[in-house]
C-alpha cells in the first residue's frame, strides 16, 4: 500500500509539473518577478527622459522671494533636485509664449498683498501630484519664512526654527533599541509582499487538488482507483502531492526572486535617477537583533505555513469530494480564498491597527494564522508563545479536519448526485 | 469461489440489496440481472469492497474481500472510468500498478491485448481522441491486465459493434476456461443466455428468480411453438391452452401455456396445407424476464 501511494503521489506530481503549461506559467512567472524587482530599469528600457529637470520659471515682484523659495525647495528636496530653477525677468505673456513653444516650465508668479505671497501657478495641463505637493510645501515655507524675517526673527534664530528636531529615543524595555525599531518598521511594510507567494500556493494548491479529484470523479476513473487503494490511500495522496507541489512552486519563486536580484546587482552600475527606493543590501534595514529574529522566526513560519498547506489541501479534497462537477467546486472554493485574502489583509492593516485585540484573536485562527501570526510576531505585538499557540491550534485544526474529513470523503467520492448531499455527508461525520 | 451470503444492504431506510445469496465456481460465468435500480451496481460495489456497510458476507476463496485480495480481481464499470488526459500506455501504467503489477509485465500485457483486440497502435494515442469502442476496449483491457481470478463486467458490450462484441466473447470464454470467475451484467438477454451458466435476477434488491439457466428455462411452464405453413391464427388463439399467436413474418409463434398442449396443437397443425416447420422451443431468457419483473429488460 505504501507504494501505491508513492505511486500516487508521483502520478499527481507528474500531471502537474512535467506538463508544457507548468514550464511556460513558470517563465512566465519568473519574467514578472524580475520586471517587478527591476522595475525601474523597465521603464527606462522603454523610453523616457528621466534625467531631464523641470524648468521653474519665477516671476518675482516682491524682490524677496526667488532667493528664499530656492532655499526651501533646495531644503526639502537636496542635493539632488529634479527642477532647474530659473528668475525669469521678461513678461508673463513671453513666458506662457515658450510653454506654447513646446517647451513645458512651470510658471511661478509671485506678489505681494497684504503682508503676505500670493502665488499664481501657471502650467501647460495637469501636474503631477509628486511635482505639486513638492513645490506647493516650497511655497508655503517661502511663506512663513518671509513672514518670520518680517516679523524681526535674528537670522540665528531663524536657523533654530529650520534645525531638524533631536529626537532621543527612550524604551522601559531595555531589549529594545531604534534601530530595530526602523528595522521593525521597514519589515511591517515589506512583510505583506514576501507573504504575497504564500496566498498564491494556497490558491495553486486548492485548485490542484479540486481539479484532480473532480477529474477521477467525473470520468468514474475514482472507482476503479478506490476499489484498489483504500480512500485514506488515495486523499493523502492528493494532500501529499498537493503540498509537495506548492513547496516546489515555492522554492522556484524564491529562486525567481534571487534570479530578479541578481539582476538587479548587475544592473546596478548604470544606476538611473529614477530610484523606486528598492535596495538590495537588506544589511542597511536590517539590525543585528532583527537577523538574530529572522533566524527562529523563519522556521517557525515555514512550520505554520507547512501545517496550514496541509489543512488547506485536506478542505480542498473533502470538498471537492462532495461536489460533481468543476463548476460546484469551484462554487465552493470561494470561501476558502475568501479566508486566505481575508489573512492577507488583515495582516496587512495589522501596522495600521496596532494592539487591535481582534487581529490579535484572529492570529490565533486556522487557516489565518500562517499569515497573521508571524506579522505580528514581527512587529513585535505578539511573542514567540503565541506562534506556538497558532501551531498547535494548527495541528489540532488538521487532526479534526483528517478525521471528520477522510469521513466526508470517502461517502463523497462514490456519491454522483448532490441529492440529500449535505444529508449524507452528516450522517458520514456520525459515523 | 466468490461467495455472496445473505447480503443486505441499505440506503438509509432504502432497502437496496434484500437478503441476496450466490455462489460462483472457478470458470463460471455469472448474469446478475434487473433493471436499472435493482441493485447490482451496489452489489459490484460491495463485492470490490467500495461499499462495507452491509449485513451478510462475500468471500472470494473463504477470505473477506479486501484491498489485500483487490490485485487479483478486475472490475469494468458500466460508465466509461478512463482517465482521458491520459495515452493508453500511461493510463495501463496507472491501472496496473494500482494492481501491483510491474512495469514490464503491464507493458508486454498491454501489447499483447491491444494485438488481440486489433488496435497494436494504439498505446500513445489519449484516451479522449479514441471512438467510444475503442475507449471500451481500452477500459476492457485495463480490466484484464492482471489476469484476474474474479472478474466484474458490468455491460461490458456498450457502445461495440457486432464484430467487437465477438472479440469481446472470445476474450471473455478464454478466461473463463482458464479458471477466473466471472460476474456479468449485459442489458443484451441474448449475450446473457449465451454466456451464463447461472443467473440471479434481481427486482428492487430482491431476489425473484436464480439457478443455471437451463433449469430455470425448463422449470418455465410456458413454451414457444414456432411453425411455418399456411394456418388461421384466429382458429389457433381459440384452442384451449394457447395464450398467443404471433405473425413473425415467414413463421408464427404460437405461445402455450405448458408442454400439455403441444400435442393437441401439432393436431390442429398437420391439418393445415404446406406446412414446413413445427419446433417445440424453451421460451427466450428476455420472456421469463418480463414475466418476473413485470417489464423488458432489453434497452
Amino acid at each position: 500500500m505504501k507504494n501505491k501511494l508513492k505511486f500516487l503521489v508521483g502520478q499527481s506530481l507528474k500531471k502537474k509539473v512535467k506538463t508544457k503549461w507548468f514550464v511556460i506559467a513558470n517563465v512566465i512567472i519568473l519574467i514578472a518577478i524580475a520586471a517587478l524587482i527591476n522595475i525601474d530599469h523597465v521603464i527606462n528600457l522603454f523610453g523616457g527622459d528621466f534625467n531631464e529637470l523641470q524648468k521653474v520659471y519665477v516671476i518675482d515682484n516682491t524682490s524677496n522671494s526667488y532667493d528664499v523659495f530656492l532655499k526651501q525647495l533646495k531644503m526639502i528636496e537636496g542635493e539632488k533636485t529634479s527642477y532647474e530653477i530659473i528668475k525669469y525677468d521678461k513678461q508673463v505673456e513671453d513666458a506662457k509664449k515658450e510653454i506654447n513653444d513646446g517647451n513645458e516650465p512651470f510658471i511661478f508668479i509671485f506678489d505681494n498683498s497684504s503682508n503676505t505671497i500670493d502665488v499664481t501657478f501657471i502650467s501647460k495641463g495637469y501636474v503631477d501630484l509628486k511635482n505639486y505637493q513638492v513645490l506647493y510645501n516650497a511655497i508655503n515655507n517661502t511663506k512663513v519664512e518671509l513672514a518670520i524675517i518680517s516679523s524681526s526673527v535674528t537670522q540665528e534664530e531663524l536657523n533654530k526654527i529650520y534645525s531638524p528636531v533631536n529626537i532621543k529615543r527612550e524604551y522601559i524595555d531595555k531589549s529594545k533599541s531604534s534601530k530595530e525599531e526602523n528595522s521593525n518598521m521597514m519589515m511591517s511594510t515589506i512583510f505583506p509582499v514576501i507573504i504575497l507567494p504564500f496566498f498564491m500556493l494556497t490558491i495553486f494548491l486548492v485548485q490542484m487538488i479540486g481539479a484532480e479529484v473532480n477529474d477521477e470523479k467525473s470520468t468514474r476513473g475514482m472507482e476503479i482507483i478506490i476499489s484498489n487503494v483504500s480512500p485514506k490511500v488515495h486523499f493523502f495522496s492528493k494532500v501529499i502531492a498537493g503540498n509537495l507541489f506548492v513547496l516546489i512552486q515555492g522554492a522556484l519563486l524564491f529562486v525567481y526572486g534571487g534570479i530578479g536580484l541578481l539582476i538587479r546587482k548587475l544592473l546596478s552600475n548604470n544606476s538611473s535617477k529614477l530610484n523606486l527606493g528598492i535596495d538590495i543590501d537588506i544589511s542597511k534595514f536590517l539590525s543585528q537583533s532583527i537577523i538574530d529574529k529572522l533566524i527562529y522566526i523563519i522556521p517557525i513560519t515555514l512550520i505554520l505555513m507547512v501545517l496550514t498547506f496541509i489543512a488547506y489541501g485536506v478542505l480542498a479534497g473533502v470538498l471537492a469530494s462532495m461536489t460533481t462537477n468543476t463548476e460546484d467546486f469551484q462554487q465552493l472554493q470561494t470561501p476558502i480564498i475568501i479566508i486566505s485574502l481575508a489573512g492577507y489583509y488583515l495582516a496587512m492593516m495589522s501596522n495600521v491597527f496596532e494592539g487591535a485585540i481582534i487581529i490579535r484573536v484572529l492570529s490565533y485562527f486556522p487557516l489565518i494564522s500562517a499569515i497573521l501570526s508571524p506579522s505580528l510576531l514581527l512587529l513585535g505585538q505578539i511573542g514567540i508563545i503565541d506562534m506556538v499557540i497558532s501551531i498547535v491550534i494548527m495541528i489540532l485544526t488538521n487532526y479534526i479536519f483528517i478525521k471528520y474529513g477522510l469521513k466526508i470523503y470517502k461517502e463523497g467520492i462514490l456519491n454522483y448526485t448532490s441529492k440529500h448531499l449535505w444529508k449524507k455527508m452528516w450522517r458520514a461525520v456520525k459515523n | 469461489m466468490l461467495k455472496v451470503d445473505h447480503v443486505t444492504k441499505y440506503y438509509d431506510k432504502l432497502k437496496a440489496v434484500d437478503d441476496l445469496s450466490f455462489t460462483v465456481e472457478p470458470g463460471e460465468i455469472f448474469g446478475l440481472l434487473g433493471v436499472n435500480g435493482a441493485g447490482k451496481t451496489t452489489t459490484f460495489r460491495m463485492i470490490m469492497g467500495l461499499l462495507d456497510d452491509y449485513s451478510g458476507s462475500i468471500t472470494l476463496d473463504d477470505k473477506k474481500i479486501d484491498y489485500d485480495v483487490t490485485d487479483t480481481i478486475g472490475f469494468l464499470t458500466e460508465e466509461r472510468s478512463l482517465l482521458t488526459k491520459l495515452t493508453v500506455k500511461e493510463q495501463c501504467i496507472y491501472y496496473g500498478t494500482l494492481k501491483n503489477m510491474s512495469k514490464d509485465k503491464i507493458i508486454s500485457r498491454m501489447k499483447y491485448l491491444l494485438d488481440i483486440f486489433e488496435i497494436p497502435d494504439y498505446e500513445d494515442k489519449k484516451i479522449k481522441e479514441l471512438s467510444k469502442g475503442n475507449q471500451q476496449k481500452i477500459q476492457f483491457i485495463t480490466s484484464i491486465l492482471n489476469e484476474p481470478k474474479l472478474l466484474i463486467l458490468d455491460e461490458p458490450f456498450s457502445g461495440l459493434d457486432p464484430i467487437n462484441v465477438e472479440l469481446f466473447k472470445s476474450v471473455i470464454e478464454k478466461l473463463s476456461k482458464k479458471g477466473s470467475i466471472i460476474i456479468f451484467s449485459s442489458h443484451r438477454m441474448e449475450h446473457v443466455e449465451l454466456f451464463c451458466k447461472k443467473l440471479v435476477i434481481l427486482v428492487k434488491g430482491k431476489t425473484v428468480l436464480s439457478g443455471s439457466v437451463d433449469k430455470i428455462k425448463s422449470d418455465y411452464r410456458k413454451k414457444n411453438i414456432i411453425v411455418k405453413g399456411d394456418i388461421s391464427i384466429d382458429e389457433l388463439k381459440s384452442m384451449k391452452g394457447v395464450i398467443d399467436v404471433i405473425d413473425k413474418n415467414t413463421e408464427y409463434e404460437i405461445k402455450i401455456e405448458d408442454e400439455t398442449y403441444v400435442e393437441s396443437v401439432f393436431k390442429k397443425i398437420k391439418n393445415y396445407k404446406n406446412i414446413t416447420k413445427f419446433i417445440l422451443e424453451e421460451p427466450s431468457l428476455n420472456e421469463i424476464f418480463i414475466e418476473k419483473v413485470g417489464e423488458s429488460y432489453e434497452k
